[in-house]
């Protein structure tokens, strides 16, 4: 394998060993572990050393928060607080009944003694991190207009940043930034314009939800967070225009919320294509040249690699099956197809409504320069008719099938090194790799994988159950843990 | 890599086996493929009537209401016509046979995980009440006949029968017959059914399993349609209808999946030829 210089700055440094202290361990959203005794030699000696139990109907959608021993895991209306060593509880809080979607929840965030909960309505709880009591609740947004939240919320200095969903309704996009000693609203970023805002750019679009978790650059003080689809969804004909900032990666001043730069993974989206896919940073050269960059697999099926200090494109690439566009911009945005906007009797479009990916975390190893994901090859047929109206999602659209892979793909070029068949249907495991070469992920069969990551090789599997979220990984008392959620259960692995 | 050059193998032979002649498309007894596509949405056909009409009072069904809404309401809509990724429920085959939760209520229970549905543990009241907004729905929605995600058979009717025959001729024909496995098939399916059973066969009834030959370490060769395949294990259903494991670490294997060619086609239809394609099936009545 060639070697690579990969830069590495203070601002992006890898998570601490004995902690994960954001949703994706660390600001730079790599999922990328250093600890080094689990290895390909050994990894298939893996043996769980625990389980927790949620005893809940929702499956564990969450990245836990792991900050001095403690694990913190949620799932809708719902948080504990469990010893990582043991997975003894050491308390669950639990939200009162609240009649939002609950869907699924990615996690909390914690500041000094204060653990942080977004719930299906809306709310944003500050709870004691040492035994669970509310400190403060707080409204981020409301949910009889059609917003909900499974948001695990990004703090950078003293601000919370939570977002929300909602693409029921037509509702504008919004991040909010939260005070994180007070509760205090210090500001709001809108997506697409607020109400009773008119603003000729967005083409009457609303959306553009900020309901996974960004990054972010302290060098730069930018956060980079990804906007959601725009509604009306699949009706395109009453929102002309590229609706910005919907299906988009927005770099924010977390200070103030003024946009620094947008870029548009989907102009004019009429396929529910969110671009909440984590927004991936990595230093190191591309084309021979230091560079800071951005890099997502989105749902629309193109790999992206923008210069993070002002969104300019670097590559753009497919890493799925894509049918949608007629070319690539001079922007570097996919030009979408007219004809492949839904219809009244219907067309036939890759990637599906579920995407090439989605939510599920990827994972960039700098050792290798592979950026891995969980990706679909899909294809689903889209319906919109003016009866449809333009309310809401204002059309249909059913998924025909799809084949699911892991997939790694070299930043430098955008091809893709190894594809490993993960199933039918939509994958749903994150990843996350290792500084020792592995690669860390779930197939549809309800297999926990560790694959080699230069060549996507199984090394180890253990049968968990179905897995919604990405491993963490973390070592205490010299002894190092990868956590993986499927079903209602967290498991602990460790090596004997 | 065995498992990569196994499938290869599989793939050309099914390629072998698919031009040379093609399965009849025969129901399979057994449990469906628990990882296959989701089934597929019964939208255009009539809504299937209630078979025992039922009626709870207003204030069950509003408890109901705001109970589904936030349990059940983004995958299946919050009016219950279908959200994001769930079916349309005033559609739902198993609403209309449910009297009062007889079928609801075991069904919510266990859910249905393989399809991404939890399994509920609701309280009996909460329960009851979500119940009652279901049935309360589907009797607005008969009434007025049609849910939103409607897409109606005549939205369909762009094609050119003539020219779906043509290309059926030139890439269906391989493994299908208009006047064999496919005659009457127009009967069957209609509409949004129809069309989403010439892309991807799922659903009732169950297209051919695909069929596995698996060689031992001993030289035996067993096969039987496929019961399970992920990476590490293989299973068959044996002639006696008992599903049979083995390791694929142990075995050689193969796999004749007839519906990869329905996958392989799916990245070479235009929407002309889609929709042509539907027009000439519409025809097989």
């Amino acid at each position: 394998m060639r070697a690579l210089l990969i830069l590495c700055i203070a601002g992006l440094a890898a998570a601490q060993s004995d902690s994960w202290l954001t949703y994706h361990g660390d600001y730079s959203g790599r999922r990328h572990s250093e600890l080094s005794a689990i290895t390909p030699a050994n990894v298939a000696q893996l043996k769980q050393v625990w389980r927790f139990q949620t005893g809940q109907n929702q499956a564990i959608k969450a990245s836990p928060i792991l900050k001095d021993g403690v694990l913190f895991l949620t799932t809708p209306d719902n948080i504990w607080a469990i010893d990582a060593r043991t997975a003894k509880e050491l308390w669950h809080y639990t939200y009162p009944p609240n009649n939002a979607f609950h869907i699924g929840h990615r996690g909390a965030a914690v500041y000094k003694d204060t653990v942080y909960l977004t719930t299906p309505d809306c709310h944003l709880i500050a709870l004691n991190a040492k035994d669970g009591k509310v400190k403060w609740d707080v409204i981020i947004a409301d949910s009889k207009k059609g917003y909900w939240s499974t948001n695990a919320p990004l703090i950078v200095g003293n601000h919370v940043l939570v977002g929300v969903s909602g693409d029921f309704d037509n509702v504008p996009g919004q991040l909010k930034s939260v005070d994180a000693d007070t509760g205090k609203t210090q500001w709001i970023f809108y997506s697409t314009p607020p109400p009773g805002a008119t603003e000729p750019k967005s083409g009457g679009a609303t959306g553009g939800q900020m309901w996974t978790t960004g990054t972010y650059d302290p060098a730069l003080n930018l956060v980079f967070v990804g906007t959601g689809n725009p509604t009306p969804v699949l009706n395109g004909k009453n929102r002309p225009g590229d609706n910005p900032w919907t299906c988009s990666i927005v770099a924010l001043n977390p200070d103030t919320g003024k946009l620094v730069w947008g870029f548009q993974a989907s102009p004019h989206d009429t396929h529910d294509w969110d671009a909440n896919e984590i927004p991936v940073l990595v230093d190191a050269n591309f084309n021979g040249q230091p560079r800071k960059m951005l890099m997502q697999a989105s749902r629309n099926g193109f790999f992206f690699v923008l210069d993070r200090t002002n969104g300019k494109s670097l590559l753009t690439k497919p890493f799925a099956a894509v049918n949608w566009a007629t070319g690539i911009d001079a922007q570097g945005r996919p030009i979408p197809d007219p004809a492949k906007e839904p219809s009244r009797d219907g067309v036939l479009v890759a990637p599906n409504e579920a995407g090439a990916t989605n939510f599920r975390p990827p994972s960039f190893d700098p050792v290798s320069g592979l950026f891995i994901v969980n990706a679909q090859d899909g294809y689903g047929i889209y319906f919109y008719k003016p009866e449809d109206g333009s309310y809401g999602w204002a059309g249909a659209d059913y998924n025909i099938t799809g084949r699911s892979f892991i997939r790694a793909i070299d930043y430098r070029t955008g091809g893709i090194a190894w594809s490993h068949p993960i199933g039918d249907g939509a994958g749903t495991a994150g990843v996350l790799t290792t500084k020792t070469g592995i690669t860390f992920t779930g197939d549809n069969s309800n297999n926990l994988l560790a694959l080699r990551t230069i060549d996507g090789t199984t090394l180890w599997h253990d049968p968990v159950g179905r897995m919604q979220n990405a491993p963490i990984m973390y070592e205490l008392d010299g002894k190092q843990y990868v956590l993986m959620g499927a079903g209602s259960s967290l498991y602990a692995f460790s090596l004997p | 890599m065995r498992y990569i050059v196994c499938i290869a193998a599989a793939t050309l032979m099914a390629a072998a086996l698919l031009t040379a002649q093609a399965p009849p498309a025969a129901p399979v007894k057994g449990k469906a493929k628990a990882k296959a596509a989701p089934a597929q949405s019964p939208a255009s056909r009539p809504i299937p009537p209630t078979a025992t009409p039922q009626t709870y009072p207003i204030a069950q069904v509003q408890t109901g209401s705001q109970r589904f809404v936030g349990q059940c309401g983004f995958c299946h809509g919050r009016d219950t016509t279908g959200g994001e990724g769930g079916p349309d429920l005033t559609r739902s085959e198993i609403v209309a046979a449910d009297n009062r939760g007889d079928k609801l209520r075991p069904f919510l229970a266990a859910g249905r995980p393989d399809k991404g549905m939890p399994a509920f543990k609701l309280s009996n009241s909460d329960l009851t009440a979500i119940i009652a907004f279901i049935h309360d729905q589907k009797t607005k929605f008969e009434a007025v006949g049609g849910g939103r995600r409607d897409v109606e058979a005549a939205d369909l009717a762009s094609g050119n029968a003539n020219e779906g025959k043509t290309y059926f001729t030139a890439q269906c024909a391989r493994c299908h017959s208009a006047t064999g496995d496919l005659a009457g098939i127009a009967g069957k399916f209609q509409g949004l059914a129809l069309l989403q059973r010439l892309l991807y066969p799922t659903g009732r009834p169950a297209p051919a399993r695909p069929k596995a030959t698996i060689t031992l370490a001993s030289g035996q060769v067993v096969s039987g349609p496929l019961a399970t395949d992920d990476e590490f294990s293989i299973a068959i259903t044996d002639a006696a209808g008992v599903r049979q494991v083995f390791e694929k670490r142990d075995v050689k294997f193969s796999i004749d999946d007839p519906l990869s060619a329905h996958f392989d086609e799916l990245a070479k239809y235009t929407d002309k030829d889609m929709h042509d394609v539907y027009a000439f099936l519409a025809t097989l009545k």
